[in-house]
């Protein structure tokens, strides 16, 4: 199956569940199948399941609740992290859901997400928009304050080339920051590169359906040593009929 | 492609004979003024085509017999104009289509920025000429200026409004309002425009078809862009790559603030962007972006003088003879992402043993206020032949007691000429000083009032220089 093809298979099954937000697990799915790097995380629907895949991933793991109705999910606390033994995680299964239902007391919960604890890294933000007169657009910036208080991010028009790529990695004022700044390391730029090129090619083969995108954070370690998607938010549409022609869009035929 | 949409555009801007529907004789009228416009420019001789105006109530005017109707129209009609109320211009298009006109101006307003009536309108304006391979300008625009041709569309009289001259730069405006005021002030700078096209609401001919055109243009050296808005994004982005590769654009964007973007989509009906989108835009295609008015034709002049002469790179000379705007210019360069050139050895040693003791033989140099014409042409010399200098900013205070005006402004000139190096110039002053700026710039050396202007229009050759050196690796 081809990677737009996997993508269309969760896109559908969302669509037809009367949905247009995916949550965490299933818009990592579609990243996955582009080959953006995400954890090696398991969706288990029960208690025992997860303490299996707790125990294949390796101790300690974080649990992720993953419901259509709560897409903050810290705010709803059904994040919790560092779980270091299978009594805990038994533990930590009930308070995960009571804090479900205490949020939302109707969320429809479609498991829990065990993902392996992440190594910290300096945290990027990547997002999708879509604009109504050029389509769809690719935001790069870092994380946290840097894109809350300093809005330090950056577009481009999507597809874009490797050179953009580059251009917006430098062209952010935070840029010392990934550059290594007072004797830190530099950070994986090349990794970040790669990442914009796929979500740029995914959004490209996916731009009928994809309607804004947000992986936030992303880590990026030192370079040579990767990056991961921590968390990620998909928002899609249903692809319309093209539209009948507006008027000067027949630009191409007018000039064949 | 490149012939057909020449092709199409030409009668816009040769017409062999200008239908003016609507003309009329009461002084004022937009179908007045249209038809002076013509009337004056083909008894000077510039314009050489047929005008014939058309209104069912007239016989004559100046002269000129009136046609009652475009039935009526001689075959060798290549363009309409048109200034009747927007309710009549649909059926007036199908009577266009069946005489074989191909190019329309309509100036009339009332259509698609007045709602959805207006809207209807359009769409079957659009059809008609869809259908019958028409091309459109506007509605709700001022139209085309050539000054070379004659041609001129623009309602306002010429007592009220001065046109400029013509030369190497087209500007494209989707304001009405801004291009009349526009050509008004390039006239009173003495900037020369060789083709003007405002568009209006744009219902058929846009950004991309211009950019299309005016890279087969050899008039034009350098395109100018007043946006408020881009219908179809992805043909602009497309057209955008086409023409920065042979030329610059440079674009003023207005719309950039909420405030701004509201206004701006009750203006001409059209969507304005976020701004921010707007910049990757103009990034990703080579666009270089204006911040205001002034900095638009600040670099419009430099591209005009110097787009075959680019900068090999972004190390700026200064040579001044006033420390102070040196130091001015020094600063625009950092804040502008240039850098100051490493003089090399040579040429300070080459400075040291021509310039007398108290000038300084450094970055910039500084030839002082006793200096003549001569001392300008050893630091000159100098820079040229650096090869770590790529562009070169020179600062001439013209009220310095010894300075040959006429001498310096033909060194600068010979420069200009025969070094590959840019050269733009910084004359800081009053009415003599413009006086000398206007003769310099006679001679192909771009002049700015401020340091800061000078060494801004350098950076967009840099800039542009630049992008087109990366789009060459791709």
């Amino acid at each position: 199956m081809s990677a737009k093809e996997k993508a269309l298979e969760v896109i559908e099954s969302v669509l037809k569940s009367g949905r247009t937000a995916l949550v965490e697990y299933e818009a990592k799915q579609i990243l996955k199948a582009y080959g953006l790097p995400v954890p090696e995380e398991k969706l288990a629907k029960t208690l025992d399941e997860a303490l299996h895949y707790a125990e294949e991933i390796g101790y300690p793991v974080a649990m992720k609740l993953m419901s259509p109705q709560i897409l903050h999910k810290s705010d709803a606390k059904v994040v919790l992290l560092n779980i270091k033994t299978p009594e805990e995680l038994k533990e930590k299964w009930e308070v995960i859901h009571e804090n479900a239902r205490r949020y939302r007391p109707d969320a429809e919960i479609l498991g829990v997400l065990i993902a392996p604890m992440l190594k910290v890294g300096r945290e990027i933000i990547i997002g999708v928009t879509e604009d109504p007169q050029f389509g769809h657009a690719l935001m790069f910036g870092l994380g946290g304050i840097f894109v809350e208080v300093l809005k330090d991010v950056t577009f481009r028009i999507i597809p874009i080339t490797e050179r953009d790529a580059r251009k917006m990695i430098r062209e952010i004022k935070s840029y010392p920051i990934l550059a290594g700044a007072r004797g830190e390391e530099p950070a994986d730029i090349d990794a970040i590169v790669n990442l914009l090129l796929k979500v740029s090619e995914l959004v490209d083969d996916l731009r009928d359906y994809i309607k804004e995108m947000d992986l936030n954070p992303v880590f990026v370690y030192n370079e040579g040593e990767g990056a991961v998607v921590v968390d990620a938010r998909i928002i899609v549409k249903e692809p319309v009929e093209k539209k009948e022609e507006e008027i000067g869009s027949d630009y191409k035929e007018r000039c064949a | 492609m490149a012939e057909k949409i020449v092709e199409e555009m030409r009668p816009f801007f040769d017409p062999k004979a200008v239908a003016i529907i609507g003309a009329t004789n009461k002084k004022g009228k937009v179908g007045n003024v249209i038809f002076e416009n013509f009337r004056i420019n083909k008894e000077r001789g510039i314009y050489k085509g047929e005008i014939y105006p058309v209104n069912p109530k007239l016989d004559e005017i100046e002269g000129y017999k009136v046609y009652k109707s475009v039935e009526e129209l001689p075959g060798d009609t290549d363009l309409a104009v048109i200034s009747i109320p927007a309710p009549f211009v649909p059926a007036t298009m199908r009577d266009i289509a069946k005489r074989g006109i191909k190019a329309v101006i309509i100036i009339t307003g009332g259509f698609g920025e007045l709602g959805e009536e207006g809207k209807k309108m359009e769409r079957e304006i659009y059809e008609i000429a869809r259908a019958n391979g028409i091309r459109v300008i506007g509605p709700n625009c001022v139209g085309v200026y050539v000054p070379d041709t004659g041609v001129d569309t623009v309602f306002l009289p010429g007592n009220k409004m001065d046109r400029p001259k013509s030369g190497p730069i087209a500007f494209v405006s989707q304001s009405g309002a801004f291009a009349a005021a526009m050509l008004d002030w390039a006239a009173g700078e003495e900037i020369g425009i060789g083709k003007m096209v405002s568009y209006g609401n744009k219902i058929d001919v846009d950004d991309a078809d211009l950019m299309d055109y005016f890279i087969h243009d050899d008039e034009i050296n350098v395109v100018t862009f007043y946006i408020e808005g881009v219908k179809d994004g992805r043909k602009f982005i497309e057209a955008a790559k086409r023409i920065t590769k042979v030329k610059p654009v440079i674009a003023l964007k207005s719309g950039r603030t909420e405030y701004g973007a509201k206004a701006a989509s009750s203006h001409t009906g059209s969507l304005a962007g976020a701004d921010t989108i707007y910049d990757a835009v103009f990034k990703q295609t080579g666009i270089i972006r204006a911040e205001d008015f002034e900095h638009m034709f600040d670099l419009a002049k430099a591209f005009a003088a110097l787009k075959d002469k680019l900068p090999k790179g972004n190390r700026i000379g200064i040579i001044t003879d006033g420390g102070g705007a040196g130091v001015m210019a020094s600063d625009a360069v950092a804040r502008f992402g240039l850098k100051m050139a490493d003089l090399s050895e040579e040429t300070v040693k080459f400075l040291r043993e021509n310039f007398p003791p108290h000038a300084v033989p450094k970055n910039p140099t500084d030839v002082v206020g006793d200096t003549d014409a001569e001392r300008y042409r050893i630091a000159i010399e100098g820079f040229v032949n650096d090869p770590n200098v790529d562009a070169i900013v020179i600062i001439v205070l013209f009220q310095v007691p010894l300075l040959e005006e006429e001498k310096i402004i033909d060194i600068l000139a010979e420069y200009q000429t025969k070094s590959d190096k840019p050269i733009v110039a910084v004359a800081m002053g009053g009415k003599k000083t413009d006086y000398y700026a206007r003769m310099l710039e006679e001679k192909g050396v771009p002049v700015y009032p401020t340091p800061e202007r000078g060494v801004r229009a350098m950076a967009g050759l840099v800039k542009y220089a630049e992008y087109l050196h990366r789009v060459e690796g791709e």
